[in-house]
């Protein structure tokens, strides 16, 4: 009875599904906890396994809330004993941390004064000519953005902006090809500019903050030397793909144009507070480009420092940092760094590794392909850091054996992350754009399962010919 | 017939023919057309959802609020501008609204407060909605479709009761001033018979099913109305009859068709003919 009623109180907190998803990822550990050792791996390494299967079930079915399954995977390793808490917590304090902190306070800011609505507008208005350049327009609108702030966020910001166009322009919601190239450029732009800078998404950083741990230090400008070639090949490519997806029908642009002169007079004089943030923010990225190396100031000391100027001119306050700083992103990041760690140092990373390299042999070009194409079907069905987390640690122990750097795996495994252009469910810039209707979830796979044959093609080609060919990533 | 008619529109898909259908039967039966216009919630949600760990509870509900006001803005520029084409510019009595809910169940809210003869409304297979109505509903539901002929496909058959499509189609097919086409479906693949309580009986013969249906045809020719026996799975012989007849409209009635594995309905008779059949189908429910 007591039991009948416990369960009907559960079932009405949380639903059947979810119930059934958490008892199978806690399940799979005590199967990993109790089972018997493999030959070549350690006990600790197997109970690893056990909680990388977990956090993957629950990362994947979303059960109980992302953040929370960081928190589960931090507190579960010192309560089986396969780490101690001081290791798993200082982990969390690596400064990449403090980086996503001081990057999300300074975005806040931008988002507060409304500089990013003014940036994008102008950016949009040098792409009236035509309907088709207008797309390009919003692509690389959104791209150029996401370089200084979180892809979400930007995805949020374009999402007004371009409806407001497509109403103005009479575009009817899931018939017209121009409206759908327009809010898929959003989705897409955002997506690969994301890859761009340490800004773009925290799954960038944590790539960072994983290698900083094996003492290989990344600064600001690497990221981008490495990336860029990626993001500007891929931008013109997926812009092209969705022309042929979806030919446009309209030929007129002036509504747009009219549309937009409306929304930058709306916007009036640039005013004091934007111009502070935005001297601000200049002043943060040329740091960060400049000096973020070790030798000098680090990522997060630049960080830290543009939100104390941003706090010192008085532009942002404490409760604008509650409202706009998502708190459970840092979380989530812990729980996936302290997995990461815990798979190299028990030693499952290089046992996982030979069990493949056994069942399919040494390819570096292998590899390096089926690291890119299994990051992207992984982070199609769950959240983009989520995938990484996952990937990261078994990519930077197949690298040794594979005759690559944990440096090159790591940016492959990274930037193949942001690739997620495929499901409505893929990432939130995917769901926030799909909330306008002017796409539909079989446009948006037709459009991105070719958008993302095409990025693994230019991934590939950029890690052999760039990478590795002209950087000799694969030897650092 | 059709004094009533609601047409809800979601913010999922929007079809212009919709309103075209809506204006032609508004004509002939003098109609009132009831617009709603639905925010779909599901996608909202599924929206915060997805954002829960990358935004704070407070830009999550700016975005929503934004995609909210733009919705409703699509809905007054686009949908509501065009209804005012077709329906106040014609002196037809016609009123809008817009609701933020899921779809089936605004619906259904919508038809516990007011009276309707008929739902008019679209279908498109690529967007969120369960389309949970087909089954719940207790009034006769249009859907509309692309392609239009010129006659009237009526659908008997022994999963059906067989007592509104007579009726109904003779009806239309005088309004509509359309040929009227019958045919009688024996559903070899569940043979048992519906009656008039939509009881299905224990598992038939196919001798016995035969009687029943000439027995049917012969009312039916009394009526002088031909009706063409089918025999076959029932999606598939609809779906053939549909491509012969060429019709501006299938008729179908309160069809019972067996549950899949278990009981559990695997996907729904009706949301499967919709999604197979190219021609606008009036279910009697």
């Amino acid at each position: 009875m007591i039991n009948n009623n416990f369960l009907k109180k559960l079932l009405k907190i949380r639903n059947r599904k979810d119930i059934f998803f958490i008892l199978l990822a806690f399940s799979i550990v005590a199967i990993f906890y109790i089972a018997p050792t493999p030959k070549g791996l350690s006990h600790n390494g197997q109970v690893m396994i056990g909680i990388l299967i977990m956090a993957a079930v629950l990362w994947i079915t979303e059960a109980i809330p992302l953040a929370v399954t960081g928190l589960l995977i931090m507190i579960i390793q010192p309560l089986l004993h396969v780490m101690s808490p001081n290791d798993v917590f200082t982990s969390f304090g690596n400064q990449a941390v403090f980086f996503l902190v001081g990057a999300f306070i300074i975005a806040g800011a931008i988002e507060k004064h409304g500089l990013h609505r003014r940036i994008a507008l102008r950016f949009l208005s040098y792409f009236e000519k035509s309907p088709r350049f207008f797309t390009l327009g919003i692509m690389t609108s959104c791209a150029f953005l996401s370089f200084i702030m979180p892809e979400h966020g930007v995805a949020a910001l374009f999402l007004p902006i371009i409806a407001s166009i497509l109403i103005a322009m009479k575009i009817v919601p899931k018939q017209s090809n121009f409206g759908k190239i327009s809010m898929l450029s959003v989705a897409f732009g955002c997506s690969i500019g994301s890859l761009g800078t340490l800004i773009g998404g925290a799954r960038n950083i944590y790539a960072v903050g994983v290698l900083s741990d094996i003492g290989i230090n990344i600064t600001f400008f690497d990221w981008m030397k490495y990336s860029m070639p990626v993001v500007f090949i891929a931008l013109p490519l997926v812009w092209l793909i969705l022309q042929f997806s979806f030919p446009i029908e309209i030929k007129d642009i002036s509504a747009a144009r009219r549309e937009i002169n409306n929304q930058v007079t709306l916007e009036g004089k640039m005013s004091k507070n934007e111009m502070i943030v935005l001297v601000i923010l200049i002043i943060t990225i040329l740091l960060w480009i400049l000096f973020s190396s070790h030798k000098y100031l680090g990522l997060a000391v630049i960080a830290i420092l543009g939100c104390i100027l941003l706090f010192l001119t008085g532009v942002v306050n404490w409760k604008d940092v509650e409202k706009r700083v998502p708190w459970g992103i840092i979380l989530l990041y812990g729980g996936a760094i302290t997995l990461g760690i815990g798979i190299n140092e028990t030693g499952a990373g290089t046992w996982i590794a030979d069990q493949i390299f056994n069942l399919a042999g040494v390819n570096l070009y292998l590899v390096i392909l089926m690291m890119i194409v299994l990051t992207v079907m992984l982070t199609n069905v769950m959240s983009n850091i989520g995938a990484v987390a996952i990937l990261l640690p078994i990519g930077m122990a197949v690298a040794p054996v594979a005759g690559m750097s944990p440096l090159l795996s790591s940016m492959i495994i990274a930037l193949s992350g942001g690739l997620a252009f495929m499901f409505v469910i893929a990432t939130p810039g995917n769901a926030i754009t799909y909330s306008s209707g002017y796409f539909s979830i079989r446009d948006l796979f037709k459009a991105g399962a070719l958008a993302n044959i095409i990025c693994i093609i230019v991934v590939y080609l950029v890690a052999l010919l760039y990478w590795i060919g002209v950087l000799n990533l694969h030897i650092i | 017939m059709f004094k009533n008619v609601l047409i809800p529109i979601s913010s999922e898909f929007y079809n212009k023919q919709v309103l075209e259908r809506g204006f032609s039967l508004a004509e002939k039966f003098k109609s009132k057309i009831n617009l709603i216009y639905i925010i779909e919630e599901k996608t909202l949600n599924q929206t915060d959802r997805l954002s829960n760990s990358y935004r704070t509870p407070y830009e999550i509900a700016e975005t929503k609020n934004e995609i909210i006001r733009k919705q409703r803005q699509a809905a007054d520029n686009i949908v509501f501008e065009d209804a005012k084409y077709f329906f106040s510019n014609k002196n037809i009595s016609f009123e809008s609204k817009i609701h933020q809910g899921e779809f089936s169940r605004v619906i259904k809210n919508e038809l516990r407060n007011k009276n309707y003869d008929l739902i008019l409304m679209g279908f498109n297979k690529a967007c969120v909605l369960n389309y949970r109505l087909f089954d719940e509903v207790k009034i006769p539901l249009w859907v509309v479709n692309k392609n239009d002929g010129r006659s009237i496909l009526a659908v008997c058959s022994n999963l059906a009761p067989n007592v509104k499509v007579p009726d109904v189609s003779l009806k239309l097919s005088e309004v509509l001033n359309l040929e009227l086409n019958m045919v009688y479906v024996i559903d070899i693949e569940d043979s048992v018979q519906v009656d008039e309580k939509i009881k299905r009986s224990d598992k038939k013969t196919g001798k016995d099913l035969m009687f029943i249906a000439q027995n049917f045809i012969q009312q039916m020719e009394n009526k002088g109305i031909k009706v063409h026996l089918l025999r076959g799975s029932f999606e598939k012989e609809v779906i053939k009859a549909t491509e012969k007849y060429n019709p501006k409209i299938v008729i179908i009635g309160r069809e019972q068709k067996k549950k899949g594995l278990l009981g559990l309905p695997v996907k729904n008779l009706k949301r499967k003919l919709v999604e197979k059949c190219n021609y606008s189908i009036l279910y009697l429910n």
